[in-house]
């Protein structure tokens, strides 16, 4: 590489130049939509009505806020993704870590069933079980509750335990056998080699499905609907379509964008606080993987 | 009856009676036995005052009581109406401890509730998502055809008296109530067709040549709303189908029972033919395809086209996003030919009990306090759109258009076609197919096809 | 396989069964209460005619996957499944990769900042990127046709999302937008942990930018590629049905009309329950055979480092 630059370094340059106007260009891409939600949250319906979807607002409508905030309830919605996301990526990483260890490191009768069991089941269409969960809820006094949808979402049809189990399964075979041998030979319990062991070595794998699974809980949107259904115990996604549906009987496009944004700020602000963590952790746990 | 209604029942019986006979009862027709508590609340306002509004009731009197919940749909009308009976319900009945599940989602939220045998005691059935054909199909409703017959509402009238559409018939039988009445047609943009001078159209013909007036003023002549083409179903085609079909509105109930040869034949065709000659004049706006009915209805409030389809709750709808001096016009079809009679398709919503009501008796008590001419008015001034009951509305706050509409029903230009109501399979197909003439990737021959086949498989 | 059972001991035997029960168990067990149960319910639904609302069913036998084969939607949905399918999977694929390689084999300073900014959509639930979507095709409100009339002489008014030749190409820039981030990391992972020594290698045998990434690294990032086609598919086939929903409910006429959505369709707004888990089973087969297929297709010897 700093061979080949050194040898053609006017060609490097037009590439590097090239490259970097496409990433600007991806990077507005990304970027552009989310400053227009706000620019047009801050709009009232004749400003948007102007068709002039470029132009700042001439008065700024911060009133969107307050009304939509009044209305719908932004912050229980928050913390009720939030336990939920926490709730059931960690839940469904210490199930899946558990089986993934065996899974990878023990042989017995029915392992190469179980292991494709589980990996078929990530193909089970999410909506196909909605209904059998909802009665299987009710019967067990867990529906309109936040610990049902954590449960569901742990273990149930949308799929992120199956993926945890494939992805670590992965991981754990890759990972040296010299550690827990010599642990074994020291006296050590199973169980005390795989949380002393193996589970600290596993952490950058373990964070990499995690994020995965966090993020696909966090975007859930119908078993919510379905399973949820006091408007205190909603989760961003079903407090957004709420709003979207209500929007086909009232015409507030400023409180919807206004609706919109507030759903994304919380989520930026964390983002930019860890995105070392998100990103980073993303890249080191699929080294491997 | 449930079990728990009847050990209800059982335990208020006793009470009852010695209520009964001292308050007279002026409901004149027997209980049966089956609904033993439902009259008491009709005993005990008439007791109160006959006429006027209860304020409170002495509390020894209610009998009803215990968890009343209620779901209702909160779409164009918005919630108003039904916070405030709610409100004037529970003054009138402390006892009763009132649940609401309410709003724009609730058809599917409450959808699980309803299969798991779970539901609330009262329903009101609007909004995507519901479907009382269904409801019925499903078992899901009371059948209520004795009590809606010798109800009386909480001013002592009979229940079915003042509806202007009655309890709809399935089979012999009734489960819901129409709450909401109302009808489809043309909106048009009355300042606009004023300012320019443009006639508004009395059939197609002159609908014809004003939209090439309009067309040439360069302003797009109509528009619907592509994502929800059931308006131009509600708004041009079942009116035309029943003015082809010699004004006999039978045709629409044909299409209701799904019977063979309702969506393919000479008045069907005729008013496809209709809608394709609109499409080939380049009538419609383009922007019509995919957006949602607020944002084509946004567009026709700027004057960027003149006319709509839509129903009588769209003056209410749009009413803050009003420019200054605008004025909606109506016209319940324009699909008729010269010299024929107007149509006016009408709509309702209906309220309903479910079949396994916990409490019933509430359900009933709160149908009778809500059939009233003063709530029928309220909901006029709270929603801006007609309440099934026939009431005063000229003094009152209903729109200008409702009463225009009023007008028109009245008339002996206009047929009013009985309500009805396609079931889901149909329903989706007909907007469907509708879209894909529009965009002209079917024949109304295809079109007919279609229909057919999606009615042949319902049957 | 380790050899753990080396060590012989009273009880050893038992306690390394108890151990791997203990640990299996419990995640088996719930998986199975909360996974295998409702996928056999809604195979047994599939069998019977049932609107979903009422307490009664009718045993058809395979009177719904008949239905199935008559149904003139199937085709269109599957159709666009795969349209999404194949042209989420080459955008996305092209795209992340490109960004990338850019990135790390270019050993641009601005590495950090493009990382976190290109990732971003992904953490956006997809319910506002939907609906933000919806405005930005508005044919008169959205900045899109806005934008483009910027380069012509008349108004751009483009309806993207009620074209019926259109609409079904408008969902995919949501997707692919929404998508990249997370699959770029992916692939920037798999190029970190390529031993730079491989490519100073070629670089002194004057091998050029494109042929270091076909020989070096795309061999040896071809797994984590693999992983993530098949997670794309996966999650397509079972997704899609969340940006139709609230971007076209399926139309115009079907137009992009998708399994996931006609199953809540049927299921939920038809009141055909049954019928939508037929659909639901469709889905699954679907899935399984392409994921095969794919498995098969993208078999290539990998390199070991």
């Amino acid at each position: 590489m700093n061979k080949a630059a050194s040898q053609k370094p006017a060609g490097l340059w037009v590439s590097k130049t090239v490259v970097r106007v496409l990433l600007l260009l991806w990077t507005l891409i990304v970027l552009y939509p989310v400053f227009w939600t706000f620019v047009t949250s801050l709009k009232n319906n004749q400003q948007v009505m102007l068709g002039k979807p470029w132009d700042f607002p001439s008065v700024f409508h911060f009133e969107n806020y307050a009304n939509v905030w009044s209305r719908a309830h932004f912050g229980s919605y928050f913390m009720n993704s939030i336990l939920v996301t926490a709730g059931s990526t960690i839940l469904s990483l210490a199930l899946a870590s558990m089986t993934a260890y065996i899974l990878a490191r023990f042989s017995f009768k029915g392992r190469g069933l179980m292991y494709f069991i589980y990996v078929a089941s990530m193909m089970i269409p999410t909506t196909l079980g909605l209904i059998p969960l909802f009665f299987l809820l009710s019967d067990m006094h867990l529906s309109n509750s936040l610990l049902g949808l954590t449960l569901v979402y742990s273990v149930g049809t949308i799929g992120i335990l199956p993926l945890g189990i494939f992805f670590l399964v992965g991981f754990y075979k890759t990972l040296p056998r010299e550690l827990e041998e010599a642990a074994t030979i020291d006296g050590s319990s199973f169980s005390g080699t795989f949380l002393r062991i193996m589970l600290p070595l596993s952490s950058p794998g373990m964070v990499t499905v995690g994020i995965m699974n966090a993020l696909t809980v966090w975007n859930e949107y119908i078993m919510a609907t379905v399973l949820i259904n006091d408007p205190m115990k909603y989760t961003i996604p079903v407090g957004i379509a709420v709003m979207q549906g209500e929007m086909q009987y009232r015409t507030e496009w400023g409180p919807l964008f206004a609706g919109l944004s507030i759903s994304m700020i919380p989520v930026i602000v964390m983002y930019v606080i860890y995105q070392r963590q998100i990103t980073g952790g993303l890249t080191a746990g699929a080294l491997k993987g | 009856m449930n079990n728990n209604l009847r050990k209800k029942a059982t335990g208020g019986m006793a009470l009852m009676l010695v209520l009964m006979s001292l308050a007279g009862c002026g409901s004149g027709s027997k209980e049966t036995t089956t609904q033993p508590t439902q009259e008491t609340p009709t005993t005990k306002t008439e007791t109160d005052q006959p006429k006027e509004e209860t304020k409170d009731a002495p509390a020894a009197e209610p009998k009803v009581s215990g968890d009343f919940e209620i779901q209702y749909f909160v779409g164009g009308y918005g919630d108003a109406w039904w916070k405030e009976m709610l409100g004037e319900f529970q003054k009138k009945y402390p006892d009763v401890k009132i649940k609401e599940s309410a709003g724009s989602q609730i058809n599917e939220q409450m959808k699980p509730r309803w299969i798991q045998g779970n539901p609330p005691d009262l329903v009101y059935i609007d909004g995507a998502g519901s479907n009382e054909t269904q409801m019925v199909k499903d078992d899901q409703l009371m059948d209520i055809t004795d009590w809606v017959k010798q109800a009386k509402n909480v001013d002592g009238e009979a229940l079915t008296d003042p509806l202007i559409a009655p309890p709809q018939d399935y089979g012999g039988k009734n489960y819901t109530i129409p709450l909401v009445f109302g009808s489809w047609g043309t909106f048009y943009d009355e300042s606009l067709f004023k300012e320019k001078g443009w006639d508004v159209p009395k059939d197609w013909d002159s609908f014809l040549a004003v939209s090439d007036k309009i067309k040439a003023a360069g302003i797009n002549p109509y528009i619907h709303t592509g994502k929800y083409p059931y308006y131009i179903v509600g708004g041009l085609l079942n009116s035309g189908f029943v003015s082809e079909n010699g004004d006999n509105p039978q045709i629409l109930k044909d299409q209701e029972a799904n019977k063979e040869g309702s969506f393919k034949n000479d008045a069907v065709a005729k008013t496809l033919q209709k809608l394709v000659d609109m499409r080939d004049k380049g009538f419609f706006d383009n922007a019509s395809f995919g957006i949602t009915h607020t944002d084509s209805q946004m567009l026709f409030l700027q004057h960027k086209d003149a006319m709509i389809p839509n129903g009588l709750w769209l003056e209410n709808e749009m009413k803050k996003d009003m420019p200054q001096g605008f004025k909606f016009g109506f016209i319940p079809s324009v699909m008729q030919n010269p010299g024929g009679k107007y149509i006016a398709i009408p709509y309702t919503s209906n309220i309903a009990i479910a079949k396994k009501a916990k409490n019933p008796e509430a359900a009933k008590a709160f149908v009778e306090f809500i059939f009233t001419k003063k709530a029928a008015v309220r909901w006029a001034e709270l929603t801006g759109a007609l309440m099934n009951v026939k009431a005063d509305l000229e003094s009152s706050g209903a729109s200008d258009v409702v009463k225009t509409a009023m007008k028109y029903f009245n008339g002996s230009d206009t047929i009013v076609a009985p309500v009805f109501k396609l079931n889901a399979d149909l329903e989706q197909a007909e907007n469907d197919a509708t879209i894909a003439l529009l965009q002209k990737t079917i024949t109304p021959e295809e079109w007919m096809d279609r229909m057919e086949k999606t009615a042949a498989k319902s049957r | 396989m380790i050899n753990l059972d080396k060590k012989p001991k009273a009880g050893y035997a038992a306690r390394r069964r108890l151990f791997i029960a203990g640990f299996l168990l419990p995640t088996f067990i719930l998986f199975c209460v909360f996974t295998v149960y409702p996928l056999l319910r809604g195979l047994y639904l599939s069998f019977f005619d049932w609107s979903g609302g009422s307490e009664t069913m009718n045993f058809i036998g395979f009177g719904n996957y008949k239905d199935l084969m008559n149904d003139d939607i199937i085709p269109t949905a599957i159709k666009n499944d795969y349209f999404l399918v194949f042209w989420k999977v080459i955008l996305i694929m092209l795209l992340a990769t490109f960004f990338a390689v850019s990135l790390t084999r270019l050993k641009l300073r601005e590495y950090g900042f493009y990382r976190v900014i290109f990732f971003f959509p992904n953490i956006i639930s997809v319910a506002v990127i939907g609906v933000l979507w919806s405005f930005i095709y508005n044919p008169h409100l959205g900045f899109l046709n806005s934008f483009l009339s910027l380069f012509t002489r008349k108004p751009v008014e483009t309806n993207w999302l009620g074209d019926s030749h259109l609409a079904m190409w408008s969902l995919l820039p949501p997707s692919v937008w929404a998508g990249i981030g997370f699959y770029m990391l992916l692939i920037i992972a798999s190029i970190l942990g390529i031993p730079s020594s491989l490519y100073e290698a070629a670089g002194i045998d004057g091998a050029g930018q494109w042929k270091q990434f076909t020989k070096i690294t795309l061999p040896l990032i071809w797994e984590q590629f693999k992983t993530s086609i098949i997670h794309i598919v996966i999650t397509t086939l079972n997704g899609s049905f969340i940006i139709v929903k609230l971007m076209t409910d399926g139309g115009p006429d079907n137009q992009t009309q998708v399994l996931g959505y006609y199953l809540y369709q049927m299921g939920f707004k038809q009141f055909h329950l049954s019928y939508g888990a037929t659909i639901g089973v469709l889905i699954l087969i679907l899935s399984i055979i392409t994921t095969l297929i794919l498995q098969r297709l993208l078999r290539r010897d990998t390199i070991e480092m």
